[in-house]
C-alpha cells in the first residue's frame, strides 16, 4: 500500500509538472468538488470527465475512474461457536484500507490488463486492495476477502466495468453514485490512462464530503459538549412526555 | 422521505422510526411498562448500531415515565425516600453498567452481551409472568378469590441499616431496595431498559411494598436512572442521537396514550398474560439468533 502511495504521488507529481512526461496527455475534470450531507441527504451522483489528446492514437486504450474515500481501519470479526452460541472469535483490524472505493472502466479489468499482476501493483481494483498494517494473530487474507465482500455489500466497495464512456474518440465520461452511507472526509478521484495494461498517464483531484447544516451542527455538540448535549436531550423528553400528559389529559 | 441521524451516521426513513416509537408507545400504555425491552432490539433489527440503539431509547423511557409519573404526583403515591433509597444504589449501577459497556464495545462483544442479557432476562421474566397470569387467569374463571403469594422473606427483615419508609409503611434494611436500584442501574446501561418490569415485581413480592405506592416510585426511579444514564452515555460513549430520540419520543407519547385507554377495558391479568406471551416472543427470536448458525461467520466494523 505504502509503496503504491509513493508510487502514484510520483507518478500524479510528474504527470502535472511535465505535461510532456507521459507519452499521451490526460485532463480531466469532476462535476463538484464538495458534497454536503444534509438531513435528507440519499446520496448522490458526481460525474469525473476527460479529454485524451492524440486523436491519431485512440485505439488499444483504456480509462479507469477511481474515487476512493478517506483511509479507515476496518475490524473484521469471524464468529465461532462457544458453547452453543455463536460468539466473535477470532478478528483482524485492517488499516489504512479505504472507507468508499468506486472503479469505472471503459472495459472490465480483465481485458484491459490480462494478467492480474499488472493492476496490483497499482492497486487498481477492488481485489487489489491491500491495508497498509494489519493487526491480527493468524492469518489475514480471508479476513481481507470478507472484508472486500462485506464492503461491498453495503455499496461501499464496487466496480463498473463498462461505467467510462467515450462520447467522442477522445472525450470521456463517468457516473459516480455516492451513497447515503459514506464517511465524511477528504475523497482522491483518480483518472488513469492505460495501453495495454501499463498505467501511461494518470491525474488526481480532491472531493470532499462533509455534513452541512443542522447536522454538523449537532454533531459538534455531541461530541465538544457532551453534557450539555446529553442533558439537552433529557430536557427535552421530559417536556414532551410532560406536553403529551397535558394535551390528552382526559376532561374530568 | 428519509433523515439523517447526526450521531448514528446514517440515513432512515423517519415515519419507520415515528412509526416504532408509536406501536412501542402504544404497548407501553397498554402494559404499564416502559417498553424498552422492545424498543431496543427493533432499532437494532432496523441496523442502527447497538451502541446508538442502547443509549438512545432511554430518552424515549424518560418521556413515557414522565408523565405517569406526574399522574401519580397528584394522587401523592410516591414515596420519594425510597426512590431515593434505590437510586443511589441506581447511580453506581449505572456508573458500572456504562463501563462494561465501554470494555465489551473495545472487545467487540458489545452485541454478545447486549443478546445474551435479553435472552436470560426476557426468558425469566417472561416465563414467571406466564405462569403468574395463567393461574390468576383461571383462577378468576372460577370465582374463587384471588390467590395470595405466600413468599414470606424473613431474610431481609434481619438486616441492618433499617430505615423507616413512612409512604410505604415499612421499616426495612435499606440494602435490599439499594441493590434493586444497583442491579436495575446497571441492566438500564447495558440493555437500554427502564427496567420496570425488574423494580415492579421486585418491590412487591421482596420489598412487600403497597401495590398503590409501587408504580408511582418505580417511575421516579425509572426516570431517575434513565436520565443518568442519557448523560453518561452521551459524555462517555458520544452514542446518543438526539434526532432518533425526538422521532420516537414523537410517536411514543401518542402512543401511549392509545396504550392507556385500550389498556383500561382489558383486565389486569388478561394484560399481564398478553405481556408474558410478548416477552416470550422476543425471548425466542433473540435466542434464535444466538444459537442458529449465522448467514455470514464475518462482520465488519469501521475503526479499531
Amino acid at each position: 500500500m505504502m509503496r503504491r502511495r509513493i508510487f502514484l504521488s510520483l507518478f500524479f507529481a510528474l504527470s502535472c509538472f511535465g505535461p510532456a512526461l507521459g507519452e499521451e496527455d490526460l485532463v480531466s475534470g469532476v462535476s463538484q468538488d464538495l458534497i454536503q450531507i444534509t438531513s435528507n441527504y440519499t446520496g448522490s451522483d458526481i460525474v469525473v470527465f476527460g479529454d485524451v489528446e492524440r486523436q491519431e492514437k485512440a485505439a488499444g486504450r483504456d480509462i479507469v475512474v477511481v474515487v476512493r474515500g478517506p483511509d479507515a481501519a476496518l475490524t473484521v470479526r469471524r464468529r465461532d461457536r462457544v458453547a452453543g452460541v455463536w460468539i466473535n472469535h477470532d478478528a483482524a483490524t485492517l488499516s489504512g484500507m479505504p472507507a468508499f472505493y468506486y472503479l469505472a472502466s471503459s472495459r472490465p479489468l480483465a481485458q484491459i490488463a490480462p494478467q492480474a499482476a499488472a493492476l496490483a501493483r497499482y492497486g487498481i481494483g477492488v481485489a487489489n486492495l491491500q491495508p497498509d498494517t494489519v493487526h491480527a494473530h493468524h492469518e489475514v487474507e480471508p479476513f481481507r476477502q470478507a472484508a472486500l465482500r462485506l464492503m461491498g455489500d453495503q455499496g461501499l466497495y464496487r466496480e463498473a466495468p463498462l461505467g467510462v464512456e467515450f462520447l467522442s474518440e477522445t472525450l470521456f465520461r463517468a457516473h459516480v453514485p455516492v451513497p447515503a452511507g459514506v464517511t465524511r472526509g477528504q475523497y482522491d478521484v483518480e483518472v488513469f490512462l492505460l495501453r495495454g495494461g501499463n498505467v501511461v498517464s494518470a491525474q488526481s483531484t480532491p472531493l470532499f464530503i462533509d455534513q452541512t447544516g443542522l447536522e454538523r451542527r449537532l454533531y459538534n455538540w455531541a461530541h465538544d459538549q457532551p453534557f450539555g448535549y446529553g442533558l439537552a436531550t433529557v430536557v427535552m423528553a421530559l417536556v414532551m412526555g410532560w406536553l403529551s400528559s397535558v394535551i390528552f389529559r382526559r376532561p374530568a | 422521505m428519509e433523515i439523517y441521524l447526526p450521531v448514528a451516521e446514517m440515513s432512515v426513513h423517519w415515519l419507520v422510526i415515528l412509526g416504532m416509537g408509536l406501536g412501542v408507545g402504544f404497548l407501553s400504555g397498554l402494559f404499564g411498562v416502559g417498553g424498552g425491552f422492545l424498543l431496543t432490539p427493533l432499532l437494532v433489527f432496523y441496523g442502527i448500531p447497538s451502541t446508538v440503539a442502547v443509549a438512545t431509547t432511554l430518552s424515549h423511557i424518560t418521556a413515557s415515565s414522565i408523565s405517569g409519573a406526574l399522574a401519580q404526583w397528584r394522587k401523592r403515591a410516591i414515596d420519594f425516600t425510597m426512590a431515593g433509597v434505590m437510586l443511589s444504589g441506581g447511580i453506581i449501577g449505572t456508573v458500572f453498567g456504562v463501563w462494561l459497556f465501554a470494555v465489551m464495545r473495545r472487545a467487540g462483544q458489545m452485541d454478545l452481551m447486549v443478546s445474551l442479557s435479553y435472552v436470560v432476562l426476557l426468558g425469566a421474566v417472561g416465563s414467571l409472568m406466564l405462569n403468574e397470569s395463567w393461574v390468576a387467569l383461571r383462577t378468576a374463571r372460577a370465582g374463587g378469590p384471588p390467590p395470595v403469594h405466600p413468599v414470606n422473606h424473613v431474610w431481609i427483615h434481619g438486616l441492618p441499616l433499617r430505615l423507616r419508609f413512612r409512604q410505604s409503611r415499612l421499616y426495612i434494611s435499606v440494602i435490599p431496595p439499594i441493590l434493586i436500584g444497583f442491579v436495575t442501574g446497571a441492566l438500564s446501561a447495558i440493555m437500554g431498559i427502564g427496567g420496570g418490569f425488574i423494580i415492579v415485581p421486585a418491590m412487591i413480592y421482596l420489598l412487600r411494598m403497597p401495590t398503590n405506592v409501587v408504580i408511582g416510585t418505580s417511575l421516579v426511579q425509572i426516570i431517575g436512572i434513565t436520565t443518568l444514564t442519557t448523560l453518561l452515555q452521551a459524555t462517555s460513549n458520544y452514542a446518543v442521537d438526539i434526532v432518533l430520540a425526538a422521532t420516537l419520543i414523537a410517536g411514543g407519547v401518542v402512543g401511549a396514550q392509545f396504550g392507556v385507554r385500550v389498556g383500561g377495558r382489558l383486565g389486569g391479568e388478561r394484560i399481564r398474560f398478553l405481556m408474558a406471551l410478548l416477552v416470550l416472543a422476543v425471548f425466542l427470536r433473540l435466542l434464535w439468533g444466538l444459537v442458529m448458525p449465522p448467514g455470514d461467520l464475518y462482520a465488519l466494523t469501521l475503526g479499531t
